[in-house]
């Protein structure tokens, strides 16, 4: 018994067929939405990119401010440095990224 | 009739999901327990794991562009079997394999493209022969594009005015949301109102030009695009798109349902009807050339791996966005194919054309081009026939004509802007040899302007020079082998990777690499070389761009049957 009225509360196919419009149309939305940003963002990323480099270009052997700064700094950007270090891995690796990013398909 | 056919290709689409996409994703051997890079790095810049329905919205707005509309249409001459059958069997077989693959290789290489996975399983050349492949494929892609621009700006002096009238809503959207940083909301609702008011007052102030004055115009546009910031004109411009893409979609899916049109265009005409270059054209092998990412198309692989992988949430989603992607962009063009054999007889013989079923295929592509209707111009015309044979006529035709005309010169004006921007990209990396050798020539390559100007400016003289039917084969024929580079790489990654049997995507690979290959000879021999009897500079510059894709094309597939059973890392050492 216990089953059958547990069955009884799952909604009807026609109920779950809408829910799942409802729900591939909200994504769609929200796709539409962060899509409007998605080149600003590639563009700040860049920024803080070069942002890092400035800060902690001395450990690349690229010429940066006095070094008790960055230091100091240190702690605050570990999460900047992990990200600043995967994008160095796949610098190499940019070709398909812009591709998605700059909407380049025919 | 129309609405058997989208009611029947919808049920195949969603049959063959079940089926056979399922037993590609067994093959794979997807499953949740892994972690995709998107989870195990989530750093929330890079690696984000997204909702499967807005990352396939992401994924199907990336892929979704003007070629799916402008290749079916062409591809009529054929009649509306062939045509359909090759979306359905391309789409289901190898197209969405293919970005299904390219996608999941990417997943279990963290996130690394397809041309990293090419360089680290085949050959680094390989990898390498991406970046020629793609430069090359956007200066013919600029051609193609800008030709399809020009015919619609000429063709109908309301869809420019309509494009002016939305740049400039374009720029206030993008005032209000970065300068006056208004509510998102309130900045979209106004953006939209100023999108109406683009289509309702266009044709009140229509703007008529020659065509060379539209090239020369777009010329300059694209150079100037790809300079300024991206949030100033092309965000809010495509953001604008959208939701003229998704309207489009709407109304064109609705009046093809409940249409019940019939079909006045022949289903078969013959083997070999005119249709590139004035030239009978088998079916085999040219059809992949004509109807290219309706079908399979190779920039998907690139786009897959490069920003969607990053992206996906659980493995299980790859087949949804991957597989189902690829399927609902073949929905696109059945729904094309439908407008065209409903309607095409019709609007060429009210243009002034004497086309009937039984000489429709050595007079369709002539005729529709005599009546201003080649590509996107005829499918503007047949989709608003088809919306004012519903319940839909209560809204005016032009206002419909000028939706779509307005839909696929959005898709075709992003590819040339970021076809611009992309081309400066590759055309450093390729020169980066060049940078310890002759740095002075490296830098003038990869001067910001000169990397612009170069590929805009070969790209547009090409579209000017009215070489459209020769064109769009090779835009289709370079397109298709990076989508034959792609699909051998997914092989490579099935068998090398994952120890196990890829015979569903090896039989289609080899199929449309020895296809695509086919093509290219035959359309260098009997398409492009006499062309240049009467146009030399346009065809020789085509078909050394096409001699250059098919030794490239030789070149990748000796090394992956060279590198086929050689373990992964000592490839580059054979």
């Amino acid at each position: 018994m216990g089953n059958n009225s547990s069955e009884d509360r799952r909604p009807g196919p026609i109920r779950r067929l809408f829910a799942t419009i409802r729900r591939g149309l909200a994504g769609l939305d929200a796709a539409h939405r962060e899509r409007m940003t998605a080149l600003t963002a590639y563009e700040a990323r860049e920024l803080e990119n070069v942002f890092v480099l400035l800060l902690f270009g001395s450990f690349t052997g690229m010429p940066a401010p006095p070094s008790f700064i960055a230091v100091e700094l240190l702690p605050f950007l570990e999460h900047e440095m992990r990200v600043l270090n995967r994008r160095a891995e796949n610098a190499s690796d940019a070709l398909a990224e812009l591709m998605g990013t700059l909407d380049a398909d025919a | 009739m129309s609405s058997m056919v989208i009611i029947i290709g919808a049920a195949v689409y969603v049959a063959l999901y079940f089926t056979y996409g399922k037993k590609l994703e067994t093959r794979v051997g997807a499953t949740d327990s892994i972690e995709t890079p998107a989870q195990r790095i989530n750093d929330g810049v890079d690696f984000v794991p997204t909702r499967t329905p807005v990352l396939f919205g992401h994924h199907f707005a990336s892929v979704a562009g003007a070629a799916p509309i402008v290749g079916p249409v062409i591809a009529m001459a054929w009649g509306w079997v062939p045509a359909l059958a090759w979306i359905w069997f391309g789409n289901i077989f190898i197209g969405a394999v293919h970005d299904y693959l390219s996608l999941m290789a990417s997943v279990r290489y963290d996130g690394k493209s397809i041309q990293f996975v090419a360089s680290d399983l085949i050959t680094g050349r390989t990898g390498k022969l991406f970046y020629w492949l793609v430069f090359m494929i956007l200066i013919l892609l600029v051609g193609a594009f800008s030709a399809v621009l020009g015919g619609l700006f000429v063709g109908n002096p309301a869809v420019p005015a309509n494009f002016v009238l939305l740049l400039v809503a374009a720029l206030i959207l993008g005032a209000l949301i970065y300068r006056v940083k208004m509510n998102f909301v309130a900045a979209s609702i106004i953006g939209v109102v100023l999108l109406a008011a683009s289509i309702f007052f266009a044709p009140l102030m229509p703007i008529t030009a020659s065509r060379e004055t539209w090239f020369l115009v777009m010329f300059f546009y694209i150079i100037i695009a790809a300079a300024i910031p991206v949030n100033v004109l092309l965000q809010p411009r495509d953001y604008l798109n959208g939701y003229l893409l998704y309207l489009g979609l709407a109304l064109g899916g609705i009046a093809a349902i409940v249409g019940f049109a019939g079909f006045s265009a022949p289903a078969f005409t013959s083997f070999s009807p005119i249709v590139s270059g004035g030239q009978p054209s088998p079916f085999w092998p040219v059809i992949p050339l004509i109807i290219a990412c309706g079908s399979l198309s190779g920039f998907h692989a690139l786009v897959g791996s490069g920003t969607t992988s990053k992206q996906l949430d659980k493995e299980s989603s790859g087949l949804t966005i991957g597989y189902g992607g690829m399927l609902v962009e073949g929905f696109l063009s059945t729904m094309v194919v439908v407008a065209v054999a409903g309607y095409g007889m019709a609007l060429i013989n009210n243009a002034g054309g004497a086309i009937t079923a039984e000489n429709w295929g050595d007079n369709y592509a002539a005729m529709s081009r005599a009546a201003g209707l080649t590509g996107a111009g005829m499918f503007t015309q047949a989709y608003a026939a088809m919306v004012a044979d519903t319940f839909l006529r209560f809204i005016p035709r032009n206002f419909v004509v000028l939706i779509a005309s307005m839909w696929v010169a959005g898709f075709a004006m992003t590819t040339l802007d970021t076809s611009n921007r992309l081309a400066r990209y590759t055309l450093a990396e390729i020169a980066l040899p060049l940078k310890d050798r002759s740095s002075g020539l490296y830098n003038l390559i990869t001067n910001r302007w000169i990397a612009s100007l170069v590929p805009a400016a070969i790209g547009i003289w090409l579209g000017y020079s009215g070489a459209f039917s020769i064109l769009w084969p090779s835009f289709g024929a370079g397109n298709q082998l990076i989508a034959s580079i792609a699909l051998l790489t997914g092989v490579a990654w099935v068998t090398k990777r994952l120890k196990t049997s890829a015979n569903m995507a090896l039989i289609p690979a080899y199929a449309l690499w020895f296809t695509v290959t086919a093509a290219i000879i035959w359309h260098m021999v009997v398409v492009v070389l006499p062309a240049t009897a009467t146009n030399p500079v346009t065809n020789w510059t085509v078909f050394g761009i096409e001699g250059a894709m098919l030794i490239m094309n030789f070149v990748f597939i000796i090394d992956f049957v060279r590198t086929r059973k050689v373990p992964v890392g000592e490839a580059e050492s054979s």
